[in-house]
């Protein structure tokens, strides 16, 4: 196997996560903002799996006789992701929910306009 | 004998319990957080001792630490915890009167969350149930500085949600590489796995987790969110962002780099850090001529403080910065306490619509002096404690380079008199406005207030009995060794 | 009573006088008295006592506590006099302000944080008392709440916090080296450490101790303090509370370091001493102009302060026993004098109602006998006049100056002295003398509590004028328990190698000048009473409302001087903090508001940490 090939998961993790940064750097927008951060976020949940994954494995139920422990995914990364994505789904929402009411108060979402509060 | 999981479990519990409460009575929501807070008071009262002498580890789930997630309740983390009961229970009573818009049962609720995730950072011993922990305080804290759901606030609340995030997202990469590293997540495991390796593959997830966590504990560079989040939430909550999140951030970062990292070559480097967050949050304070903006840049300069100390790594300087973090504390919950009130009655942030405050809310003016008298390290208050330890222990090490920090860090706090020195002149000798408004505060403000105050006076006289406890808090935080010796057997 | 006692009840007395206030400001008044009466009188009790000892009180694992010798009591007595005085003095000054509560419990915490310095017995304790008594100043500055007290306080407050950091580093490090805060423990250890390391110790903690003590170049926040505190504290300021700053150094330069080391202490002509000397002498004839060019009574009291205070400092650091003494009995001179004056203006203000301004005021005489021959005194006493006590102690600095063989130095006293006389007059005849502006004609006289403390202090420099040796024995004692030898004394004066004072015989050859020229005066004297208006006005009938004496006093001098007299380095200062203040101003605008940029530290940071490590690996 190539270096490519072993590590493709953790590139494209990787590449998410830089994707979502740039989103967030360069995008005025706080709705496209808050999609970089949600991009950035499916990065590092993707880097989480692919902590655990090994390829061909199978899935980590002890009880079943013919198991390998060898053999089987990590368990723990999982469980790990669906925590983060359960956080990460509270933080999209309530930015959303704040991008709204912003826009109520400043009828624009350009964050380059909404800068009152600085210095 | 109480487990230290009760410390979490039950202000857990009647944070869920505050939605059923309020469906009976909604002003009886606002009673759940002290009733949490009294109970981690008296809980941290009955633990302590024990912890002081030998820390707890609690298995949850009865797994043996390495697989199972484990809490660590050692003198910091107990001491921690009753720090953030007591600045809980001040805030909580004084929102009781201050916070009547809005939906106050979710105010409570999230306000409760908030204690529940500093309790829980604070005590646990896994990595990702800390980032868990932290999430939980770092929503809640977002959505509480929106609160009001004014222009400024929520202003504040999304740029604190979009920096908050992308620093957990780093937090997480980093979480996620140390566990492909080493395949342990607990904090004990790790310590002892990272010992044996080093280099280049462990300082990524280090830079990492320091630059995620470094957001919320306003490190320098990563600290833009402060000033805003802090000045534009409600007063309870900026005193409680001041006086507990940014120390549990601060927690953290110390705990990742002192005990699982244990990276002493770093600390050269946060010592400098320290020293810039000291002068540029006390700069930029200097010249501000909103109050309450001004309380947050002095945030950062305190906290630039505590950090230093933290870094100079001597058994004196970390007990030393964690006494500076305590006064820092209740000194500041006390200022934005008194200030919240001051602006409520005067209708503005400005420093200017405080003038002559001393004659119309005496009380609320003597407990603000009290606070800015401590902050800024003077007799017979607690910073003044704090401050003699941290100068003292830093000498004690030594060195041209420290001692030229610690200039640089004395010249912050000077600035810092200056200015805070300059509010309390405002408040006490300026001529009242034409036409102000005033009125006393209330009592539900009165009494945290003085409580706070009269624990600023009691420890600025007496510190000796809190500085033996922070130096076994100290070794807490520096001996890996004891810290890996505990978890695992 | 014991000293520990003295203290509590100064503290606590202060609380109390507080609370009762709210009470009944009778039984507050009556309290501040007798609590200052009863501190002054049971620490003059104390004379000769000499003793060292633990407080049964604790701070951070160091055991505070209190020594007593003959310059710590020196010290104490003045202190605790002056505050009674100011106490007394401020019954009616005071009377119908608001907030006198906060003003005699700032003024009675002063007091006792002031005993607590000059009597603590380790470095930890006069660090506390130093910095309770630095910011409750700050809150009696600013009481009078115009915009030049707040801003007059600030400027205090942070020139005596910038003091007081280095101090307290020097104290840390010291407490870090050699494990003990305590004074003649320090002192033994002292002198086995290296020099560099001693050196380090004595500039930061001069630093602080100049600041306080106002001297040139860190004098700038005295005027504004003094001019703008309420009269009966500026004479706490300027008697004493300043003088902590002396005691400072005393304790600091012959209690800790001690000659021997002090010697040790020089590279060639730059030695410690010399520059301690220079900076006085600066800052006599400086102030000396500097006050010349006020037209605001407390303001030329306030320059005259930092003058004396250069002359004390001037003398004390010949380091011979003589010059001490003479640093030490101006101390004490200048402490009734200035309080004297400062009381003086005070009742002036008081019922003049609140004039200042020296081109307004004049011929007061008639109007405020006691006031006037208070200023007399006090005016005489500042120049040192013979037969004032200004004068013996102004005597012993010029000879010793003159006798360790410093020329210049001795210059710079003696034009320090002229620009005095010039100040002094104005100080004299601007308020007294001349002509009574009409609206000042029906003044009253000075009330009897504010008259008490003016008479006292008046009976005091001529006491101790005439009688120098009362004084001068204990003045003397200070110096025996600063390691110097006693000094030759009568009850008329001093004996020196050198030569000999004796107040009989200068008592004599006044009494025989005075006399001949009231002989001569009697015997040719041809003079006629003439109306001012007909020798000024020749025949013009000018009304006498247009005639002035007290505008542009010394306007010819002062055009002279004026370009030399600006203040250079309270500009240097004031200019630094703006400065900061441009630079903080301008730094602040890296928080642009926009949440992009935010962002971008974030990942700045975290790309200069890994480049960092990449570079050079510092880390793991």
């Amino acid at each position: 196997m190539s270096f490519l090939e072993s590590n493709v998961y953790y590139m494209g993790a990787l590449g998410l996560v830089l994707v979502g940064l740039l989103v967030i750097l360069v995008r005025h927008n706080l709705i496209k903002m808050i999609i970089g951060l949600s991009i950035m976020d499916t990065g590092v949940n993707l880097f989480l799996v692919a902590v655990g994954y090994s390829r061909g494995g199978t899935a980590p139920i002890f009880s079943r006789a013919a198991s390998d422990p060898a053999a089987m995914v990590d368990p723990v990364p999982q469980a790990l992701v669906l925590t983060a994505i359960v956080i990460g789904v509270a933080v999209l929402a309530l930015a959303l929910a704040m991008a709204v009411r912003l826009h109520g108060h400043h009828g624009t979402l350009d964050m380059r306009k909404i800068r009152e509060l600085r210095w | 004998m109480v487990s230290p999981v009760l410390l979490i479990a039950v202000p857990l519990g009647l944070a869920f319990l505050i939605p059923l409460v309020g469906m009976a009575s909604r002003r009886a929501t606002g009673l759940m957080p002290i009733l949490a807070c009294l109970f981690n008071l008296v809980a941290v009262v009955l633990i302590l001792p024990a912890a002081l002498s030998d820390a707890i580890v609690v298995r949850i789930g009865g797994f043996a630490p390495p697989f199972g997630i484990n809490l660590y309740a050692g003198p910091l983390g107990v001491l921690f915890a009753g720090l953030i009961a007591l600045a809980g229970l001040a805030v909580s009573i004084y929102a009781l009167g201050y916070i009547r818009r809005g939906s106050i049962r979710r105010y409570h609720l999230l306000y409760l969350l908030l204690l529940v995730g500093a309790n829980g950072v604070v005590l646990t011993g896994d990595v990702f149930n800390l980032f868990v922990f932290f999430e939980i305080l770092c929503i809640s804290s977002y959505a509480l500085v929106g609160y009001f759901g004014d222009r400024g606030g929520l202003e504040a609340a999304s740029k604190y949600l979009v920096q908050g995030a992308v620093g957990s997202g780093l937090l997480l990469l980093g979480i996620g590489i140390l566990y492909g590293m080493f395949g342990t997540l607990n904090m004990a495991d790790l310590a002892a796995r990272i010992g044996s390796s080093g280099g280049m593959s462990v300082f990524v997830p280090l830079a990492l987790i320091v630059s995620g966590l470094g957001v919320e504990a306003a490190i320098f560079p990563l600290n833009a969110w402060l000033p805003d989040a802090h000045s534009s939430a409600p007063s309870p909550i900026s005193a409680i962002l001041s006086g507990i999140a940014i120390e549990v951030g601060l927690y953290a970062v110390a705990r990742m780099v002192m005990t699982v990292f244990g990276a002493e070559s770093m600390m050269a480097f946060l010592m400098f850090l320290g020293a810039a967050t000291v002068l540029a949050g006390e700069m930029c304070a200097f010249a501000q001529r909103d109050v309450k903006r001004m309380l947050a840049y002095s945030s950062i300069g305190q906290v630039g403080l505590v950090l230093f100390a933290l870094s100079v790594f001597s058994p004196g300087s970390v007990a030393g910065g964690l006494f500076q973090l305590l006064s820092h504390t209740l000194g500041k919950g006390l200022l934005f306490l008194a200030a919240g009130y001051m602006i409520y009655r005067s209708g503005s942030r400005r420093i200017s619509s405080l003038n002559g405050m001393a004659s119309r809310m005496p009380i609320t003016s003597l407990v603000f002096a009290v606070g800015a008298l401590s902050l800024i390290g003077l007799p017979p208050f607690a910073g003044f404690a704090s401050k003699l330890m941290i100068v003292g222990s830093v000498l004690a090490r030594g060195g041209t380079m420290l001692t030229l920090l610690l200039g640089a860090v004395l010249v912050g706090t000077l600035i810092e008199g200056a200015y805070l020195f300059g509010v309390v002149q405002a408040i006490y000798f300026r001529k009242t406005p034409a036409g102000a408004e005033g009125g006393r505060a209330p009592v539900s403000a009165v009494v945290p207030m003085l409580l706070l105050a009269a624990l600023i006076v009691v420890v600025g006289v007496w510190p000796g009995p809190v500085a033996e406890a922070l130096r076994a808090a100290a070794s807490d935080l520096m001996d890996r060794t004891a810290y890996m010796g505990g978890v695992l057997p | 009573m014991t000293l520990e006692m003295v203290l509590l009840a100064g503290f606590g007395g202060a609380l109390l006088t507080w609370l009762l206030g709210k009470v009944s400001a009778r039984l507050r008044n009556g309290l501040a008295v007798l609590l200052a009466l009863g501190m002054f009188v049971a620490v003059c009790l104390m004379h000769g006592q000499s003793f060292q000892r633990l407080l049964p009180l604790g701070f951070m694992g160091l055991r505070l506590s209190v020594r007593m010798n003959m310059l710590s009591w020196l010290f104490a007595v003045l202190i605790l006099g002056t505050g009674l005085l100011s106490v007394i003095f401020s019954l009616r000054y005071m009377r119908g302000r608001s907030r006198l509560d906060y003003y005699y419990f700032t003024l009675l915490l002063i007091n006792a944080a002031m005993l607590g310095t000059v009597v603590a017995g380790d470095l930890l304790t006069f660090f506390i008392c130093w910095e309770l008594v630095s910011w409750s100043t700050v809150l009696l500055i600013s009481l009078k709440g115009t915009g030049r007290a707040i801003s007059a306080g600030l400027k205090y407050m942070v020139m005596a916090l910038a003091g007081s950091l280095a101090m307290l580093v020097a104290i840390l490090s010291l407490h870090a080296r050699f494990d003990t805060l305590t004074i003649p423990r320090l002192a033994e250890l002292l002198g086995a450490a290296p020099l560099g390391y001693v050196l380090f110790v004595t500039v930061l903690m001069s630093a602080g101790f100049l600041v306080i003590n106002a001297l040139w170049p860190f004098h700038g926040w005295l005027p504004d303090a003094h001019a703008e505190a309420f009269s009966p504290f500026s004479s706490v300021l300027s008697g004493v509370l300043v003088r902590k700053g002396l005691y400072g150094l005393y304790l600091l330069v012959y209690v800790l370091l001690g000659t021997g080391l002090l010697q040790r202490l020089a590279w060639g002509a730059l030695s410690y001493l010399n520059v301690m000397a220079w900076i006085g002498a600066i800052t006599v004839v400086f102030a000396a102009f500097r006050a010349l060019v006020q037209d605001d009574s407390k303001r030329i009291l306030a320059w005259s302060t930092v003058g004396q205070g250069g002359y004390m400092v001037l003398a004390s650091s010949l380091a011979t026993e003589l010059g001490v003494a003479g640093g030490v009995f101006h101390f004490l001179n200048y402490c009734l004098l200035s309080a004297l004056l400062f009381f003086v203006a005070g009742a002036v203000e008081h019922r003049t109602g609140g004039t200042r301004d020296l081109n307004a005021l004049g011929g007061l005489m008639r109007r405020m006998p006691v006031a006037f021959t208070g200023a007399m005194a006090g005016v005489m006493g500042v120049i040192g006049v013979p037969l004032t006590n200004g004068f013996v102690s102004k005597w012993i600095i010029y000879k010793s100056l003159l006798s360790e063989g410093r020329p210049f130095l001795a210059f710079a006293a003696f034009l320090g002295t002229w620009g005095t006389i010039l100040y002094g007059y104005k100080f004299l005849h601007n308020i007294f003398l001349g002509r009574l502006p009409d609206r000042f004609a029906e003044v009253r006289r000075v009330p009897f509590t504010m008259a008490l403390p003016i008479l006292v202090l008046t009976a005091l420099v001529l006491v101790f004028g005439v009688l120098p040796g009362i004084p001068l024995s204990a003045v003397s004692a200070a110096g025996v328990s600063m390691g110097f030898g006693s000094l030759g004394l009568s009850v008329w004066g001093i004996t020196t190698d050198t030569g000999t004072l004796n107040v009989v015989n200068l008592l004599a050859a006044i009494v025989a000048g005075v006399f001949a020229v009231w002989a001569l005066w009697r015997g040719l004297g041809r003079s006629v009473r003439v109306d001012q208006d007909d020798s000024y006005a020749a025949g013009m009938a000018v009304p006498r409302q247009r005639y002035n004496f007290t505008a542009d006093f010394y306007g010819p001098l002062r055009r002279i001087i004026g370009p030399w007299a600006g203040d250079a380095a309270d500009a240097l200062l004031v200019g630094l903090a703006r400065r900061t203040a441009l630079v903080s101003d301008a730094f602040r605008k890296l928080y642009t508001g926009y949440v992009g940029s935010y962002v971008l530290y974030i990942l700045l940071f975290l790309a200069a940490l890994i480049f960092v490590q990449i570079t050079w690996s510092p880390w793991l």
